[in-house]
C-alpha cells in the first residue's frame, strides 16, 4: 500500500473512531429500552423529541415532500398556539425511502440512535412494516397518515392510524360499480403496495356473480400508458377504474385517456380526488367520475387547512386525505400528550379511546385494533370538485 | 376504432422519442467511444430548462425552448471540459468514463431535485389537438415529435456527411491519433460532439416534457431505451439507431398487447440481450 | 450502542457483497452490474422459504444459494459472450429483467406488497432477535468469505483471473478456457451475494424489491471502487464508508427537505473525483 493510501486509510479509521464515540457517547445519554412495562418518563419540560418517517427520496418523494410539508405546517401552528402545555414539538426527519429497508434504517436510527418515544411513520406501508418491530421492542408509540394497508390493521398495541385501511375503497368502489350495473370494469393499477391493495379490496368485493374484471397493472416509472389503455379500449369494459400510487402518473393516464379520445365512465383512488390540480386541468373528463373519499373538502377546518398550506408553500394541496389525517394526526397526539404525558404506552392505549374527534378529515374515531374507524364514502367529481353521491 | 392502428400509431410516437435519444447518444459513442451515461440527465435539464423559463419567469415559449436547448448543451460541454477531457488526456479505460458519467447523472438529477422538488410537472396548459390518423389517434405535440426526430436525422446525416467539420467528426471517431496527426483539432471537435449531442438531448427532454410531463428522474428509463434502439440499430450508425429505435417502440407496444404493461422494461432488455447473443453488431453496421 | 450494531450488520452484509463483485469486476475485470439481482434471489427465497415452511434458516440459505447459483450460471453464460461495455449493458438488463420478475410475479412474491415476517435465524435453539447476537453470525460469515475470497485471490485461479483481465486473448493461446474460468467465478460471485441476500431478508424481517433496483448494483459497484479494485480488504472499507456516509453527512447539518437529495449529490462527487484523481480507490492497486 503507497504512504498516501495509508494515510488516506488511517485517517479514515481516524474519522470513524470518532463519530462511533460519538455516537457511543448519545447513546448513552438517552434512555435505553427497558424489560419493564412502562419506560422512563423522559423529563417533563423542553422540547418533545417526535421522529416523523417519510418518503423523501426514491419513487414516492414526492409524497414526502408532501408530508413534510403538512406535518411542519401543523407542528408550527401546536408549537405557535401553545397547545401542549408549555412545551412544543422538536421533529427529527428520516427517510423512509418507501422500502423496507429505508423504513428500518430509519426507525432503528430514530428508535436507537435519537432515543425517540413517539415516531409519526407517515410512509408506504412497507416501509412502515419494517420498522414496526423495531419499535415495538423498544416499546416506541407508532403513529401513520398515510399507510393504509389492510396488513396494519391490528399489527400491534404500538400502532395507530388516522387513516382508514384501503379496504374501504376498494369496497366502496366495488359496491357502486355494481349499484350502477356495470358488467365489465377495465382497471388500471400501478404495481405498488398502496394500489393493489385498494385492487385487491376493490376484487373482493366484486363477485364474479357481478360481472368481470380485466386489469392491466404497469409500474410505477411508466411514462407511456397509450398502449396499455388501447388494449383495456379494446376489451369494451363499462367503466374504467384508475388506480395510481402518485399525482404523476394520474394526471398522465388522464392526458392519455384524452389524446386517445376514451369516453368511458371512471372509477377513481384517492390520489386522484384528492388532487386539486389534477381535477381542475381534466375537468370535463374527470366530471362523473366516482371516487371513495375520507375524509372531505368542505368543512371549515380542511377548507383553512387548504389555504393555509397554498399561503405557506404557494402550492395547491394534492393528497388531500393525507394531509387532513397527518394534520389531525398532529393534533391528536398532542392532545394525547396533554392527557397522558410522553408516556408512549399510556398514548397508544389512549389513542384506542378517541371517539369523534373533529379533525379536518371529519370525525376522527379509533378503533381498537388502531385503525381509523369508517371513513370512506362515495363520491361524485361535479364541476372540479368531489361532492358526497347522492 | 379498432385496436391495431392506435397500436401502430403508438409504437412510432414510442419510436420518435427513441430516436432522438438514439442520435445524440450515437453521436458521442461513434465519436469518444464509451457509453455517456451523463447524457440521461441532458434531457431532464432541457425539460426543466423550458419549466423555468417558461412557467415560472414567464418567458415566451420558443424563446425558452430555445434558452433550455443551449443550456442542455452548456451543461454538456462542460461536462466535457472538467471531466473528460482530463480522463481522456490521461488515457483512461471507457470503463472509467462509464462510471464518471455515471456520477455526474447522479449528482445532477439529485440537483435538479433540490432545485425544483421531486414533484411531477407538466409543461403544457390545457388540453393539446388531437388529429385522427389511419383509424388512431395522435396529438400535436406527438407529431412534433415525429418530425423533430425525421428532420434530426436528416440534419445529421447531412451534416456528418457532406460538411468539412462533420467528416472531422467522423474522422476523430475512426481514429483520433491519426486525425489529431493530420491536423484536426481533436478536442475542439469533441467539445462540439458533446455540445450538440446534449443538445438534442435536451430537446428530447422539452418534447417528452410536452408530451408526458417531467419529472427530475425523467432520464434515466429514457436513456436506457435510447441505448438499446442504437445498439439494436447498430451502434454509430445514424439510421440504424433510428431503425432500432421504432423496432423497439413495436416491440414494447406489442409485447404490451400481448403480454402485459407491467412486463415492459423486461421486454425492451430482453429484445436487447437477444440482439447482443445474435447479432451483437446490430442491424446495421457502422 | 444499538443503532451501532444496526449500522455494524449493514456494514457487514454490503461487505459480503463488495467482497463478492470484486472478484468479478476487480479480479476478472468483468463489469458486471446486476449484483443486487442474485442479492434479491437469495433474499427472496430465504423470504418464502422461512414464510412458507419451518426450515431452519440455514437450510433456507443453502438452497437460497443453490436456486441463485443455477440463475447465475444461466446469466453467466450469456454474459460470456459479451465484452466490456457491452457486457455492463448486458448485466444491466438482466438486472432490470429480474426485478421485474420480482415485482410481477406477484403469487410468488406478493409483488409490491412485499413479504413480511421473516423468522430470525436459530442456532442450537438460540433465537437471534437480538441483533448483537445477529451481528455475530454476520461478523462469522464475513470473515468466512473473506477467507474464501483470500483463498480464491492468493490460489492458482486467481492468478488465472488477473491474467484475463489483463489480456484474455494471450491467456486462450496459452491454451486455458478463459470462458470457464469467468463462469466460475461469476456464479461463485453470485451465491455470495444470495448469502449476504438471505442474511438481510431475515434480519430486516421484511423484502421487497424495491431493495434490488439497478441502482443498488450500482451502489455495490461504488462501494468496491471507491475502496480499491482488486483488493480485499479495500471491499470492507468501501462498505464501511458509504454506509456511514449519511451519518457522516449529518454532522453537516443540511436542512432535512434536500438532506436526501444531497447524499446523491456526494455519491455522485466520489464517483467523478475518485474516476479523476484516484481511479484505484483507496487502497486498491488495480485502476479501472
Amino acid at each position: 500500500m503507497s504512504n498516501t493510501g495509508k494515510a488516506i486509510v488511517g485517517l479514515i479509521i481516524l474519522v470513524l473512531l470518532v463519530i462511533g464515540l460519538a455516537y457511543l457517547g448519545k447513546a448513552s445519554q438517552s434512555s435505553a429500552p427497558t424489560t419493564t412495562e412502562t419506560p422512563t418518563p423522559v423529563v417533563e419540560t423542553g422540547p418533545i423529541k417526535v421522529g416523523v418517517i417519510t418518503p423523501l427520496t426514491g419513487d414516492a418523494a414526492a409524497l414526502g415532500e408532501f408530508v413534510k410539508n403538512v406535518t411542519d405546517l401543523a407542528v408550527e401552528e401546536v408549537n405557535t398556539n401553545n397547545v401542549i402545555n408549555g412545551r412544543t414539538f422538536e421533529l427529527v426527519y428520516e427517510d423512509g425511502k418507501c422500502n423496507g429497508t429505508g423504513g428500518a434504517n430509519a426507525m432503528q436510527k430514530l428508535v436507537n440512535a435519537d432515543g425517540v418515544k413517539i415516531v409519526i411513520a407517515s410512509d408506504c406501508s412497507g416501509a412502515v412494516l419494517a420498522g414496526l418491530p423495531i419499535a415495538e421492542q423498544a416499546k416506541v408509540f407508532v403513529f401513520s397518515g398515510t399507510a393504509t394497508s389492510p396488513d396494519l390493521t391490528n399489527k400491534s398495541l404500538f400502532f395507530a392510524r388516522t387513516v382508514a385501511s384501503d379496504n374501504g375503497q376498494g369496497r366502496v368502489l366495488a359496491e357502486a360499480a355494481i349499484a350502477h350495473g356495470w358488467k365489465k370494469v377495465a382497471v388500471l393499477q400501478e404495481s405498488s403496495d398502496y394500489a393493489l391493495g385498494i385492487y385487491r379490496a376493490f376484487e373482493a368485493n366484486y363477485p364474479a356473480t357481478a360481472g368481470t374484471i380485466t386489469k392491466e397493472e404497469y409500474p410505477g416509472t411508466t411514462t407511456d400508458f397509450r398502449s396499455t389503455l388501447t388494449k383495456l379500449r379494446a376489451a369494451n369494459a363499462d367503466a374504467l377504474f384508475i388506480d395510481p400510487q402518485s399525482p404523476g402518473t394520474a394526471e398522465r393516464i388522464l392526458k392519455q385517456l384524452a389524446d386517445l379520445k376514451w369516453s368511458v365512465p371512471l372509477l377513481a383512488n384517492d390520489i386522484v380526488s384528492g388532487n386539486a390540480d389534477l381535477i381542475t386541468n381534466h375537468k370535463t373528463r374527470l366530471e362523473g367520475a366516482l371516487v371513495a373519499e375520507q375524509g372531505t373538502a368542505s368543512l371549515p377546518k380542511s377548507q383553512k387547512l387548504d389555504a393555509d398550506y397554498l399561503k405557506k408553500y404557494g402550492k395547491e394541496m394534492i393528497y388531500r386525505n393525507y394531509a387532513q389525517a397527518q394534520y389531525d394526526l398532529v393534533y391528536i397526539l398532542a392532545e394525547g400528550i396533554n392527557k397522558n404525558g410522553t408516556d408512549a404506552g399510556k398514548i397508544a392505549t389512549w389513542v384506542r379511546t378517541v371517539k369523534d374527534w373533529p379533525g379536518a378529515s371529519g370525525l376522527v374515531t379509533i378503533g381498537a385494533d388502531g385503525d381509523r374507524v369508517g371513513g370512506h364514502v362515495l363520491k361524485v367529481i361535479k364541476n372540479g370538485k368531489a361532492e358526497l353521491a347522492s | 376504432m379498432g385496436i391495431l392502428p392506435q397500436l401502430i400509431l403508438n409504437s412510432i410516437i414510442a419510436g420518435a422519442i427513441y430516436t432522438m435519444i438514439a442520435l445524440g447518444f450515437n453521436l458521442i459513442y461513434s465519436t469518444v467511444k464509451f457509453f455517456d451515461l451523463s447524457y440521461g440527465v441532458m434531457m431532464a435539464i432541457g425539460g426543466y430548462g423550458v419549466y423555468w423559463l417558461y412557467k415560472i419567469i414567464g418567458l415566451n415559449l420558443g424563446l425558452s425552448v430555445v434558452l433550455a436547448i443551449l443550456l442542455a448543451g452548456l451543461v454538456g460541454y462542460l461536462a466535457d471540459y472538467f471531466v473528460y477531457r482530463p480522463l481522456r488526456r490521461r488515457k483512461a479505460s471507457t470503463m472509467v468514463l462509464l462510471v464518471a458519467s455515471l456520477g455526474i447523472f447522479t449528482a445532477l438529477q439529485a440537483v435538479i431535485a433540490i432545485l425544483f422538488s421531486s414533484q411531477f410537472q407538466t409543461l403544457s396548459a390545457g388540453e393539446g389537438k388531437i388529429y385522427e390518423v389511419i383509424g388512431g389517434a395522435i396529438t400535436g405535440v406527438q407529431l412534433v415529435i415525429l418530425a423533430s426526430g425525421l428532420l434530426i436525422m436528416l440534419a445529421l446525416a447531412f451534416f456528418l456527411n457532406r460538411t468539412r467539420f462533420g467528416r472531422a467528426i467522423k474522422a476523430v471517431g475512426d481514429d483520433e491519433e491519426v486525425a489529431r496527426v493530420v491536423g484536426i483539432n481533436t478536442d475542439k471537435i469533441i467539445s462540439f460532439v458533446f455540445f450538440l449531442s446534449a443538445a438534442i438531448g435536451g430537446l428530447a427532454g422539452v418534447l417528452v416534457g410536452f408530451d408526458t410531463g417531467i419529472e427530475p428522474t425523467m432520464g434515466l428509463n429514457l436513456l436506457l431505451k435510447g441505448v438499446i434502439a442504437a445498439i439494436v440499430g447498430g451502434i454509430g450508425n445514424i439510421y440504424g439507431g433510428v431503425l432500432g429505435a421504432f423496432l423497439l417502440g413495436t416491440v414494447e407496444n406489442f409485447g404490451i398487447w400481448q403480454i402485459s404493461g407491467e412486463w415492459k422494461d423486461a421486454i425492451a432488455f430482453a429484445l436487447l440481450i437477444v440482439f447482443l447473443i445474435f447479432r451483437p453488431q446490430g442491424l446495421f453496421k457502422r | 450502542m444499538p443503532y451501532l450494531i444496526h449500522l455494524a450488520i449493514l456494514v457487514g452484509i454490503y461487505g459480503i457483497l463488495g467482497l463478492s463483485l470484486n472478484l468479478v469486476v476487480g479480479y476478472t475485470g468483468l463489469l458486471s452490474v446486476t449484483h443486487a439481482a442474485f442479492y434479491g434471489l437469495g433474499a427472496y427465497a430465504t423470504a418464502i422459504l422461512l414464510t412458507s415452511t419451518g426450515l431452519n434458516f440455514f437450510v433456507a440459505l443453502l438452497l437460497g444459494v443453490l436456486i441463485t447459483s443455477v440463475l447465475a450460471l444461466l446469466i453467466g453464460l450469456v454474459l460470456s459472450r459479451f465484452h466490456g461495455d457491452y457486457y455492463a449493458l448486458g448485466s444491466f438488463g438482466f438486472n432490470i429483467i429480474i426485478y421485474s420478475v420480482f415485482l410481477n410475479w406477484q403469487s410468488l412474491t406478493r409483488g409490491p406488497l412485499g413479504i413480511p415476517g421473516i423468522r430470525r435465524p436459530e442456532i442450537f435453539g438460540l433465537n437471534l432477535t437480538d441483533n448483537f447476537h445477529f451481528l455475530l453470525l454476520v461478523l462469522a460469515i464475513l470473515l468466512l468469505v473473506y477467507f474464501l475470497c483470500r483463498f480464491i485471490v492468493n490460489s492458482s485461479f486467481g492468478r488465472a483471473l488477473r491474467a484475463i483481465r489483463e489480456d484474455e486473448q494471450a491467456l486462450q493461446v496459452f491454451g486455458y478456457r478463459t470462458t470457464f474460468y469467468k463462469l466460475i467465478i461469476f456464479v461463485l460471485s453470485a451465491a455470495l451475494a444470495a448469502v449476504a441476500g438471505s442474511l438481510f431478508a431475515s434480519y430486516i424481517t421484511f423484502v421487497d424489491p424495491s431493495s434490488f433496483v439497478l441502482f443498488e448494483s450500482i451502489f455495490i459497484l461504488a462501494i468496491i471502487i471507491l475502496g480499491g479494485l482488486a483488493n480485499l480488504r479495500g471491499s470492507l472499507l468501501g462498505a464501511l464508508f458509504l454506509i456511514l456516509l449519511p451519518e457522516l453527512l449529518r454532522f453537516v447539518g443540511f436542512p432535512s427537505d434536500i438532506a436526501a437529495q444531497m447524499r446523491q449529490v456526494v455519491y455522485g462527487l466520489i464517483l467523478v473525483i475518485l474516476m479523476l484523481y484516484r481511479p484505484q480507490g483507496l487502497v486498491g492497486e488495480y485502476k479501472l
